[in-house]
């Protein structure tokens, strides 16, 4: 189908992923080496202009599709990229639809103004040019990612994120604890990528497959669909589309008694759960904490992260087609939410405890997704809702820890305190995103997860539901334990008795973003983004009715997380928190270290990969492999040393061996005639 | 008679030639050789002659004796060969000279004694055939040779622009430098002096 | 076959290709022993001469009705010219440069 009014934005959506991209070559060439303010200004310039075309195309967008009509996924742009075979091809271009929408606005409202934030945060840095690069490119990989019309072109791009994310979180690379962290981030999310990239294989070698056995109709609607009888098995719109994905259900089972649709699908997860930080993939996520603030708030927060989420999301149908695919990701996504929330209670870096609260949050998202039905569909809303308030309410948690980290030096909350007085507008905004991950009413965090925890309830999702509802309560506390340490009580170093307010241009963004975390809640997302279009989101928006009976238990148990909160921490009776935490004993050492999960890692790397896999091969690289080149190079080396005798420089004894070579040749050619 | 005649001439001046040519190869004073070898190439005229190639004879020694030797008695002057006498060359030199010319020779008689040489094309040379020779240098038709011949005037123009061109190009100027480094000739190598007598 | 048969036998082919192989051989053997670069290039002549020759013996007894083989001995000749035009002047440059024309000593090529 062609539309042939669209707006200026629909048409040039490609100018999103561009500007930044742009910049980032234009910074990184030719203005860092020469002024790093500039390079500061200009990349900031342009991801704001990259904001603003979001902000004109979705308003273009939803525009051509209002409310209760349904919104079609246009492909304004697009490119032959690969070519395999005559009609095996990949085209590369930008998606629009509901969710991308959703998600460019996100991204370029939270790297504009984190790149705001950054021209005061990183002032007088060493590296301030190459951060700016660095942000840059990320801001392009990710909306590279978020437009992307088949799954290979988001691979590459998820890649690019994950080398952007390495790049910042070893961005002070002296430090070997930063180095050590960018090497864990990106090898567990390499690690991860493996697994995506298999299910992708399969996915695409069965959507070729499939073409051809098609109806010839159908093929010829998905080959004008993927321009001009060219399949493009990685194309979204086909492997959604209900005829192919029956297909796939026909293949049956495959390894294990495990369907293979199922096998794909939970290979993809694996790459999405390493990018989100599910639970056994999670161990990065708190160590890229290393990286600068502003880039924690950007891209373990509010954006790179959510891009697991992102790509259920995507391919939710497919997900769905399965069942079981979409099962693992709903008790993943929900273990995760508690395990990290436990965690989080008992961390003293802020930014650590920021950082489980994070994993906490996508585990909401993930199960979300996964107690989502094609029937009831309000989880997949939720999903994308939460993912929006989040966005905002945590990216400012992290700017205005970003702030009180500038202020007092220290990532420790033991450090801080009393900072209420000393820094007001911090102190204000960071309360207003504190209440809204809590979830109080009328802030952002609370319509999102209640829209969550009705769509467990609603699918019978009972056990989720009571976990989820508990995650809340727990979140509540940990989010108030580090407000009432960091704001409340005296000052407890040298550093937070003279603490001072941030600079303007930092407290802008946490301004901004105060602002964005009272109302994002307030958006009726169901009006936006829904599976199947407007069938059913408008009818079961939340917002048309908040279901009390499940909003009522939720700010009862965040109630009760403050309290408990405030009763230890806030109170001013410190020792109460102590005998707490000797009371649980081994209970609560083993929250502290993780469950000893970087241990685990650590011994299954170290003592069984390392001595039982790596050191062999170590071996038979040292002594074979090396020892084949030396050898070649010995050999070489010999033999040309002896030839090298042959050439004495004296051109009469070539001319010998010449003439003599040509008898010998010639006594060869008499005997083989005669 | 006139063929046992004709056949003498044939024997003696191969002797001649052989004995000349041998000459050429070995004498030590390179001026002689020149002379040796003017000897051979005047016997070899004699043999065009004596196969019924009048013209060519003619050509052999205007060319040959009368350009091509003066020209090697100029290249003699020139490197100053005359005043030295060459040396002998090793023994073992000698032994490879004489083993790969044998063996050459050897497998080029064992060669024609085991070919028969029929006529191809029958008929007798025309008696006087510098008109032949002419006509087929300038016929252009399928048999002729207007194209070769004017591609070799050509090739002795390029000949004669690159010998004047390579004769001139090294001066002894700039060869002086290289040949007495230390001598403060050039920048480079006097720095490169001082340093050393310095330290 | 008795000495004086072969004497008195009018020359053949053979012969000749004889000859010319001999005078041939003694050019090689000059090429490869002189020290001296022209008398290479003497030997060089020596080898072309019989070239010539064999062009000339070959018109003569294979295909006598036509005058081809003097004309590539003609233009052998002429090759021949230009070959010790171009010779002459690397000698006189060489010499030159390094003031002999030994080519025992030039191996700057070695190794």
């Amino acid at each position: 189908m062609m539309f042939q009014n669209l707006g200026f934005m629909l048409n040039h959506t490609w100018l999103i992923p561009a500007i930044p991209f742009f910049s980032f070559l234009l910074v990184g060439l030719f203005i860092r080496p020469r002024s790093p303010k500039l390079a500061g200004i200009v990349a900031t310039v342009a991801v704001f202009a990259a904001a603003c075309c979001a902000y004109v195309l979705a308003w273009e967008y939803f525009h051509l599709f209002p409310a209760g009509t349904e919104r079609h996924a246009l492909v304004p742009w697009n490119f032959e990229w690969l070519r395999y075979q005559e009609h095996l091809a990949v085209r590369a271009g930008v998606l629009v639809d509901p969710i991308s929408v959703l998600l460019m606005v996100v991204v370029t409202t939270v790297s504009a103004l984190v790149h705001l934030y950054s021209i005061g945060y990183m002032h007088g840095d060493q590296g301030y040019g190459r951060y700016f690069t660095w942000l840059n490119l990320f801001t392009f990989s990710m909306l590279g990612l978020v437009v992307a019309p088949n799954i290979l072109q988001m691979y590459v791009c998820w890649e690019l994120v994950g080398a952007s994310s390495f790049l910042l979180i070893g961005f002070y690379y002296e430090k070997p604890s930063a180095v050590a962290a960018s090497k864990k981030a990106f090898i567990v999310t390499r690690f991860a990528d493996l697994g995506f990239l298999l299910g992708v294989i399969i996915l695409g070698y069965y959507g070729y497959h499939f073409f051809g056995e098609l109806s010839p109709a159908l093929a010829q609607q998905m080959g004008q669909y993927t321009a001009g009888g060219v399949v493009d098995p990685f194309d979204f719109a086909y492997l959604t589309h209900p005829e192919v994905l029956s297909k796939f259900v026909g293949l049956g089972t495959g390894f294990l008694g495990v369907s293979l649709l199922t096998m794909a699908m939970v290979l993809v997860y694996m790459g999405a759960a390493g990018k989100s930080a599910m639970f056994p993939l999670h161990i990065w996520l708190p160590d890229a904490m290393e990286g600068p603030t502003p880039v924690s708030a950007l891209i373990h927060a509010a954006t790179m992260v959510v891009a697991g989420v992102y790509l259920v999301a995507r391919t939710f149908l497919v997900f769905a087609t399965s069942g079981d695919a979409l099962m693992v990701v709903a008790y993943i996504g929900a273990f995760t939410s508690l395990f990290a929330a436990v965690i989080g209670c008992t961390q003293d870096d802020i930014k650590r405890v920021l950082a489980f609260s994070t994993l906490s949050q996508l585990g909401y998202m993930m199960f979300a997704l996964g107690v989502a039905t094609m029937d009831h569909p309000l989880g997949y809303t939720a999903s994308m809702f939460h993912l929006f308030t989040h966005a905002f309410f945590k990216a400012l948690l992290f700017l205005g820890a970003g702030a009180l980290i500038h202020a007092v030096h220290s990532n420790e909350i033991w450090d801080m305190g009393g900072l209420a007085r000393k820094m007001p507008i911090t102190h204000a905004t960071v309360l207003i995103a504190t209440l809204a991950i809590a979830g109080i009413w009328p802030l952002a965090g609370f319509f999102s997860k209640d829209e969550i925890l009705v769509s467990a309830l609603e699918n019978q999702h009972y056990g989720i539901f009571g976990l989820g509802l508990l995650v809340a309560g727990i979140t509540a506390f940990y989010m108030f334990r580090i407000y009432f340490v960091s704001f409340w009580g005296k000052a407890r170093s040298k550093h937070a008795e003279h603490a001072h307010e941030a600079p303007l241009v930092m407290l802008i963004p946490l301004m901004i973003l105060a602002v964005l975390s009272v109302v994002a809640g307030w958006v009726p997302m169901g009006e936006f983004v829904s599976l199947g279009g407007a069938s059913h989101g408008a009818a079961e928006g939340a917002h048309h009715g908040i279901n009390w009976a499940v909003a009522g238990p939720s700010l009862f148990v965040a109630a009760i997380g403050i309290s408990v909160a405030w009763f230890l921490y806030g109170s001013g009776h410190e020792e109460r928190s102590k005998s707490v935490a000797s009371s649980l004993g081994g209970v609560y050492t083993t929250i502290k270290r993780k469950f000893y999960f970087d241990e685990l890692y650590l011994f299954i790397t170290h003592k069984v990969v390392f001595r039982f896999v790596a050191a062999p091969i170590a071996w038979f690289d040292r002594h074979v492999v090396d020892g084949g080149v030396n050898l070649s190079g010995w050999i070489t080396r010999t033999s040309s040393t002896a030839l090298s005798r042959l050439q004495t420089g004296q051109v009469q004894t070539y001319g010998a061996w010449f003439v003599g070579g040509s008898i010998g040749a010639l006594l060869v050619l008499w005997h083989l005639m005669f | 008679m006139t063929t046992t005649v004709l056949t003498a001439l044939f024997y003696v001046l191969a002797a001649c030639s052989v004995l000349l040519a041998l000459a050429v190869v070995t004498t030590r004073r390179i001026l002689r050789a020149a002379v040796y070898l003017m000897g051979v190439l005047l016997m070899s005229a004699g043999f065009f002659l004596l196969l019924g190639a009048e013209f060519l004879a003619g050509v052999q020694i205007l060319v040959y004796v009368g350009g091509i030797v003066v020209l090697l008695v100029f290249a003699v002057m020139l490197t100053r060969s005359v005043e030295l006498l060459e040396d002998e060359p090793s023994i073992g030199r000698k032994l490879l000279g004489y083993v790969v010319a044998a063996g050459f020779l050897i497998m080029n008689v064992a060669l024609l004694a085991t070919t028969e040489f029929r006529v191809l094309r029958e008929g007798t040379l025309p008696a006087g055939n510098t008109a032949a020779l002419g006509r087929k240098l300038l016929d252009y038709g399928p048999q002729g040779y207007a194209l070769p011949f004017e591609v070799l005037s050509i090739l002795l123009l390029t000949a004669m622009i690159g010998g004047i061109v390579i004769a001139r190009k090294t001066g002894p100027v700039a060869t002086g430098k290289l040949e007495q480094p230390g001598q403060g000739g050039s920048d480079r190598f006097g720095a490169q002096t001082t340093t050393i007598q310095g330290s | 076959m008795s000495f004086s048969e072969i004497f008195v036998q009018a020359p053949s082919a053979v012969h000749w290709l004889i000859l010319s192989s001999l005078l041939f051989s003694i050019g090689i053997y000059g090429i490869l022993t002189r020290r001296n670069a022209v008398g290479i290039l003497m030997s060089t002549e020596l080898l072309l001469n019989s070239a010539s020759l064999n062009f000339v013996v070959f018109n003569k007894f294979v295909a006598p009705s036509s005058v081809d083989g003097q004309v590539m001995s003609l233009f052998v000749i002429a090759v021949a010219a230009a070959e010790v035009v171009v010779g002459m002047a690397i000698f006189v440059a060489l010499f030159k440069c390094r003031k002999t024309v030994d080519v025992t000593q030039m191996n700057l090529m070695r190794n």
